[in-house]
């Protein structure tokens, strides 16, 4: 049980936030406890759960890859909610749990098939919240190697979204899906 | 919730309450959340404010050497003029 008790879900009343969660439950994340939570701050639960849902699922950066850094964000976050969700559809373009462990904890050995953009990305997210002092400039230069500066720009805002929403997961005590 | 979020338990819950209701808790805690992982992110890129303390359009070069080694106060620097 979170510190806060989410909404029932019939008190939600509005279409975009309703339609949102619909799409989020596609996608398997997040489930519905995180918009009922939000949904007591009706003014902002519309637009942070559609850049919750589009910064995952749209873009162009591959969403399994963006899948693997969400999850190794929610971990280092120690957020038990975020980090035991997964989605739906890069599961369904193949991302294995294996993958998502090697991903979190063992991109950088050569052996486990990450190639140089996945693993700059990932140690993107890596270091944003561990150590931000070593994203300088020699690592944004080593990043426009691999990504143009719109996917670049695309990873970092959903680094800081997603950990930001974890950590305020995190503090609420939502430790499962609901 | 940034620099020890293993402090916001039960008792801290209930410490707010006695201040805002849990919809403000909600509220609070997402803008939190939202800050908490912008302003590391846009700390990585290294941009400044476009305007000085007193108001003028500014360099990035400028806006570092105020704003770049240390938050500032602009209540301070308001006071110093």
């Amino acid at each position: 049980m979170t510190y806060i008790a989410p909404l029932p879900r019939a008190a939600i009343a509005d279409p975009a936030l309703r339609a949102l969660i619909a799409e989020a439950e596609k996608l398997g994340v997040p489930d519905d406890l995180f918009p009922r939570i939000l949904a007591r701050a009706p003014e902002q639960a519309v637009p942070l759960m559609r850049a919750l849902v589009m910064s995952h699922a749209e873009g162009n950066v591959d969403h399994r890859l963006k899948e693997i850094m969400r999850i190794l964000l929610a971990r280092f976050a120690n957020d038990k909610y975020f980090a035991n969700l997964r989605s739906k559809k890069a599961r369904a373009m193949g991302l294995t749990e294996q993958r998502i462990d090697d991903g979190c904890s063992a991109y950088e050995d050569d052996t486990k098939g990450f190639g140089a953009a996945e693993k700059c990305a990932l140690r993107y997210a890596d270091l944003m919240f561990l150590d931000p002092n070593q994203i300088d400039r020699s690592f944004y230069d080593e990043m426009k190697q691999y990504w143009s500066e719109a996917q670049i720009m695309e990873l970092g805002a959903f680094i800081a979204f997603h950990y930001g929403m974890q950590m305020f997961m995190r503090s609420l005590g939502a430790k499962t899906a609901s | 919730m940034s620099t020890n979020p293993d402090a916001i338990d039960a008792a801290f819950f209930d410490e707010l309450r006695k201040y805002y209701s849990d919809d403000e808790i909600v509220e609070l805690g997402a803008f939190i959340g939202f800050n908490l992982g912008y302003h590391t992110f846009f700390g990585t890129l290294k941009f400044y404010p476009l305007f000085s303390p007193d108001g003028r359009l500014i360099s990035q070069a400028e806006s570092e050497k105020i704003y770049g080694a240390a938050p500032v106060s602009l209540g301070k620097a308001e006071a110093a003029e």
